[in-house]
Formats: C-alpha cells, structure tokens, sequence
C-alpha cells in the first residue's frame, strides 16, 4: 500500500479534527500517512507500520503520553514529535526527556510542524552528511573544528564549542537542559551550578556569534525546556 | 472580686464582737458605781446594733448574748460572779438578750439588703462594661477578646473561649497560660454538646483543672467559656456562679451577632464576586464571539463559493481568519496566565534567569511584528542573574512590547531599556505613540479596563492586569507613566533577590 520512498508519518491523536487537518497537510507534502486515535493503537502502530516519524498528542484519553514516548523508545529509535498545549510544560519536558525529539504547541502553524519533521529527519541522516553547517551568516565545520561568522573565524572555547557541536548535530531540534548537560559536563553533582555555566556559557557564545545578542537569531532559548538551533532565518 | 473575697472571711467578725464587748465592759466597770447599771445596758445594746450593720446576724447575736454574761459578771453584783443578788436584773438580761436578738435580725437583714444592692450595682457595672466593650467589637476576633478580657480582670483568672470546629471545638482566643490539653478539650466538647456547665467547681467531671460553661443563645450553642481561677482550692460561690453565668450569656449573644455578621459578610463577598464573575463571563464570551464571527464567516463564505471567489479574494479571506484566530488564542492564553495569576505564587516556578534571555525569548515570539519596527535596546552586557518564573515573566515583556506595538505609529522607534539598580533592576518599555491619558494611568493595570481604544486595535483588556500580576507575585512593581515628549513609557522594577515564599 505504501509506495516506495515515500516517507512514512504516524498521527496519534484524540481529536478527529486534528487528525483531520494533519493528514490533509501531510499528504499534500508527499508523506504516507497513518492515524490512531488513542495509547493502545498508538504502541501497536509505532511497532507495526514502521513509521518514520511519529506525531503524538499528549493528550490521550487512555493513557499517559508520557508513558507512551517511554514505551516506544524502548522498541524503536523513530523520531517522536509531541504535541502539547502551553500549560502542559511539565509533560513536554518530562517527554522530551522520555526520549521525545521534539514538540510542538498548539496551536501550531503547518510551516512550523514541517520544518520540526525536517529536523528531526536530518537527526537520523550519516554524521558525515551534516559536518558542514550553515545558517544565515554563521557556518560550522565540524570536520575542521572551525567557525566562522561573516566568513571571519571565531575564537570559541573548549566548552562553547561542545555546546555549539551538540546544538549542530541536533540543528533544528530542541535540547533539554539536562540534554545538554548529560553531553557536555559529565559530572552531575550540583546540577543547579551546571545549569548556571550552562546559561553563562550560551550568554558568551551569543556575544560571539550572535549578530545581535539581545535578539538572539541562532542559539534559541526554549522556555524551562532548553535551547535550539536555527536552521533557517 | 475583692468584696467576695472580703466576705469569705468569715472569723474576724467574732473577734471584733468580742473586742466590742469587751471594750463596753471596761468603760462599763469604770462607771459602774456611779450610774445604775441598768443603764450601761443600752450602751450593749449600741454594740450588738453595731455588729449587726457591720457584720451581720451571726456576729450580733454572739454580741448579745456575751453582752449579757459580761454585764451579769462584771457589771452587776455580786461583781465577778454570774450570781445575781437582785431578781429585777434577770428581767433586764432577758430585755437586752431579746432585744439584742430582734435589733440583730432587723439590722442583719438591712446589711444584706444594702449589701445585696451594692452586689447588683457591681455586676451590673460589670455586665455593662463587658456589654460596652462587646457592642465596640467588630469582628469576632473582637469579641473574643472583650469577652477574655472582661471575664480575666473580673475573676482574676486565666480564660479560654472555645468555637465550634469542624470536628467538635477549638480554642478560639485563650490566654497563654489556660492550661489546654486535650483532657480539658474533651470537656469543653461536651460542655458544647450538651449545653451544660461542667468541670472544675461542678457535679461532672469536677477533677479538671478549669470550670466550663456553655455560650448559650435561644438559637443554641455557640460557643464554650473556659475559667481556671488562679486560687484552685476556693469553691464557686452563689454569687459569682451567676455572675459567670451571666457573662457567659451575654457573650453568647455577642459571639452570635459577630458569626451571623461574619456569615453576612461571607454571602455579601460571594454576591459580589458572582457579580465579577457574570461581568467577566459576559466580556469573555463577547470577545471569543468577535474573532469566531470573523472566522466562521470567512472560512464559510470560501466553502461556499470557493470557485466564484477571486484568487486574489480567497487569500484576503483566509488572512482574517489566520490573524483572528491568532487574536483568539492569544485571547484563550491570556485568560489562562489570568487563572495562574490569580491562583498566586504558588504556582510560579521561580529558577536563576538572564534577563537578557528572557527578554530576547520575548522579541522572538514577536518576531513577525518587529521585523517592520525599530527596537532600540539598551541592555548591560554583565546583568546578574534574577529568580524569576521564565514563562511568566515572558508573558509581561511579551504584553508590553506588544502593547508599543499596537499604540505606536508603525514608523516611530520602541526603546527597551534595562538598568541594573541597588538590589532592584529597572526596565523600561517606551514608545513614541498615542501615550495614555493621565487619568487612567493607574486603571489601565485594572482587569477588562481598556484606556483609549485607536482604531484598529484590538485587545481583551486583560495583558495589563495579567502583568501586573506577574510582577507583584515576583515581589515587584509595574507602573506607567507617559514620556514627556511623546508616548508611553512602562516600568517594570524587580528585586534582585525574591525570598522563596
């Protein structure tokens, strides 16, 4: 039934409407699609149809989404893009900590869950495709360990060029606090003074990369959940 | 209560007879050869008159009879001998015994009445001042008080005033030294219960260490008075059994009045909050309403007629209902921040922040309607870092660039400026717009108030309110004010340093 190549996208939602909507956009940018409407179908699914990406609201009636992210991430490695309301940001972390790639609140625009499902597609392509990365005037070459703002090179240190290199290899894609910290400092004794270096950290890279730091283009900060990079301005 | 005290002591009284007596005797003996001695009689007689007014029956009629074996002994002779040689005299002991018997009682019952109208002078002082000080109170705190208070400096004790609690009664206003502990809680529950006086003093459960009687109105129990006399070993006397009894029920009208004005204030609080209430569902459902028109009447009228409408219309069409239905979900999450703000700081989660972040986090989200404005910025590279509740505090910066946004002529700058203080740090949103009239320069934080309304803005009336929650529950302030050349000028301060409530 599916053809070949296409990608494959599979919508656990509730809401009949959202399904709807989703699909209808979906389809029209060439991806297969599949729907189920609640937790069980949704772990069967995940399994079964060997989705390529996974949108999940986490607003289900039977079970917990939270729960649901943890059960899939135990079988599969497919990209999960939750969908949650603003309210929610417990859950949204806690999934995303759960092994979620990525969210989206609603109400979203379709432009914005397209480009979230880019990203979290470019996650799974082979390291060497994406050592080179550009975004407006800043590009990263993670091979040669260089970057470069306004095709000038830029000074950074040890510890802002991991930060830099963790956000590059999940450009597009939101990473949690604890995220960030589990890949740069290994130490996680006191984690509120490695949230501290973390923020001092991003403040000093922005200075250096950013074109205007108050108005950060690049490094985005996502609100209590983490930061993000840019991949199109 | 002194004069009750004074009265306990009951043997000085018989000394004082004596005393009395004894006095008349040795005056009498000095005398005695010169006038007949049947005339020191009323001299006797002056003494048990005495004793009766002072002291009282008891008192006289020892006076009269001592004064009839002293005048037989010394007085009449044969002297120190209780034999009399003269028969006449017999007569004149019987005359003094009965008429010192007679002129006891008269007198006796005179002192008790007047000592009885002195009594009801006192307690009805008493009751007055208390009923003064009760009808002063106006809350049940008050009252309370009063009633400790009156009842503590009457007694001399320690005083507890029991409520009605969800399970039995509490202590509602005691003195800190009333012994409390739950033996004597379990009392005042059944006193409360059974609407009877119980404890130190009485027939039930007399081993504790305080006397309880219940604070009883027509309407029922509401309450129950604790005592505990300093002195335990004196008993309750008639006296001031009533006079506590009396107290207590005058308390009991007052504890009711103050509950039934304290119900009142309740229902009135709840009236009018209903009243907030239905004005703010009617100003909610109008402002969902008016995007919704706009959207259902596009989106319906591009169903309809989607091959007869022009290219160029359809897009027109789909715009307004893309910007209403951003207007609504702005609208939706204003009403939301309103819920948590006004569920207070509890529900803040206040963590380290760069204000620079947060700030540059709230330009992000506007970042469509920026792209056509000059923002100026004016911020401190080095700025220590701020507890603050992220989220929230983007929703203040969010609403008050949006707000110079829409009150601003597109073509004129917004200034943003951040200026660490002592302690405190100032920023301060400026636009060069149409400025805020400066009567309404303090209602415009108030829910729904909307100052001027330009054309073709829209809002709820609820950003500024929702801001000026979130500041205050960051411990700090919000004001406005208008620039003196042009426009309005917000001011949010936050303490650098917020206490964890």
């Amino acid at each position: 039934m599916a053809e070949p190549g296409k990608m494959r996208i599979l919508i656990v939602a509730d809401e009949r409407t959202i399904r709807r909507f989703l699909k209808a956009t979906l389809v029209s940018h060439g991806y297969d699609v599949f729907e189920a409407a609640n937790g069980v179908a949704a772990l069967k699914y995940a399994v079964s149809s060997h989705p390529d990406v996974i949108i999940l609201d986490l607003g289900l009636p039977d079970m917990d989404g939270v729960d649901i992210t943890r059960q899939i991430r135990e079988r599969s490695k497919t990209p999960i893009i939750i969908l949650s309301v603003r309210e929610d940001e417990s859950d949204k972390i806690a999934a995303l900590d759960a092994g979620a790639d990525d969210y989206l609140t609603k109400p979203f625009h379709a432009g914005e869950m397209l480009a979230r499902i880019r990203a979290v597609m470019r996650r799974l392509l082979p390291q060497s495709e994406k050592s080179l990365f550009t975004v407006g005037k800043l590009s990263i070459d993670l091979a040669q360990h260089s970057v470069e703002v306004n095709s000038r090179p830029v000074h950074l240190t040890p510890t802002e060029y991991a930060l830099l290199k963790v956000l590059v290899l999940n450009a597009g894609k939101i990473m949690t606090h604890g995220q960030i910290l589990k890949e740069i400092w290994d130490k996680t004794e006191d984690v509120e003074e490695a949230l501290h270096l973390l923020r001092v950290t991003v403040s000093n890279l922005r200075n250096k990369i950013e074109p205007d730091p108050d108005m950060p283009a690049y490094i985005l900060t996502e609100p209590c959940v983490g930061y993000r990079l840019c991949t199109d301005i | 209560m002194k004069k009750l005290k004074a009265k306990q002591n009951k043997i000085v009284p018989y000394f004082m007879s004596i005393a009395l007596v004894a006095t008349t005797t040795f005056l009498g003996g000095f005398i005695r050869g010169a006038i007949e001695p049947a005339n020191i009689v009323i001299f006797y007689l002056l003494m048990v008159v005495m004793t009766a007014v002072w002291w009282g029956r008891y008192p006289a009629i020892m006076t009269s009879m001592l004064s009839v074996l002293a005048f037989d002994y010394f007085l009449v002779p044969p002297y120190l001998t209780f034999a009399v040689s003269d028969v006449q005299y017999v007569f004149t002991f019987i005359g003094l015994l009965a008429v010192g018997l007679v002129v006891s009682a008269l007198a006796s019952k005179t002192r008790q009445q007047a000592m009885d109208a002195l009594g009801r002078e006192e307690r009805i002082a008493i009751l007055y001042r208390l009923s003064k000080d009760l009808a002063a109170s106006d809350s049940l705190e008050a009252v309370l008080h009063a009633i400790r208070m009156n009842v503590g400096g009457i007694f001399d004790c320690r005083v507890a005033v029991f409520l009605p609690a969800d399970h039995g009664i509490t202590p509602g206003s005691f003195d800190h030294d009333f012994p409390l502990d739950e033996h004597e809680n379990t009392i005042a529950a059944w006193v409360f219960r059974n609407g009877k006086p119980a404890g130190w003093g009485t027939d039930t459960l007399p081993a504790s260490k305080a006397h309880y009687l219940p604070l009883n109105t027509s309407q029922g129990v509401f309450g129950v008075l604790g005592v505990c006399f300093k002195d335990d070993k004196a008993g309750l006397d008639p006296g001031a059994c009533n006079l506590l009894s009396a107290l207590a029920s005058q308390a009991a009208v007052a504890v009711q009045r103050a509950k039934l004005t304290e119900i009142s204030r309740q229902i009135e609080l709840i009236r009018e909050t209903e009243k907030l209430q239905t004005a703010l569902l009617n100003s909610i459902s109008h402002d969902l309403r008016t995007p919704l028109v706009t959207i259902v009447g596009a989106l319906s009228s591009l169903l309809q007629d989607f091959s007869s409408i022009a290219a160029e219309t359809r897009k027109e069409l789909l715009e307004t209902a893309y910007e209403e239905s951003g207007h609504l979900n702005r609208l939706v999450g204003n009403l939301l921040d309103m819920t948590r703000v006004e569920a207070g700081a509890l529900k803040m989660k206040t963590k380290p922040c760069e204000l620079r972040d947060v700030i540059g986090a709230s330009l992000h989200l506007l970042k469509d309607k920026l792209e056509k404005r000059n923002i100026q910025m004016h911020i401190p590279r080095v700025l220590p870092e701020i507890l603050l509740d992220f989220t929230l505090m983007m929703r203040v910066f969010v609403n008050l660039i949006d707000n110079a946004i829409k009150y601003s002529a597109p073509d004129t700058p917004i200034e943003l400026a951040v200026e660490p203080l002592e302690n405190k740090v100032k920023i301060e949103v400026k636009d060069k717009g149409f400025g805020i009239p400066e009567e309404d320069l303090v209602r415009i934080f108030d829910k729904f108030y909307r100052a001027v309304k330009p054309r073709q803005v829209t809002g709820t009336g609820l950003g500024l309110s929702i801001c000026k929650g979130i500041v205050e529950a960051h411990g700090g302030q919000i004001f406005a004010k208008n620039n003196p050349d042009k426009g309005a000028a917000f001011t949010v301060i936050l303490p650098l340093e917020v206490k964890e409530t």
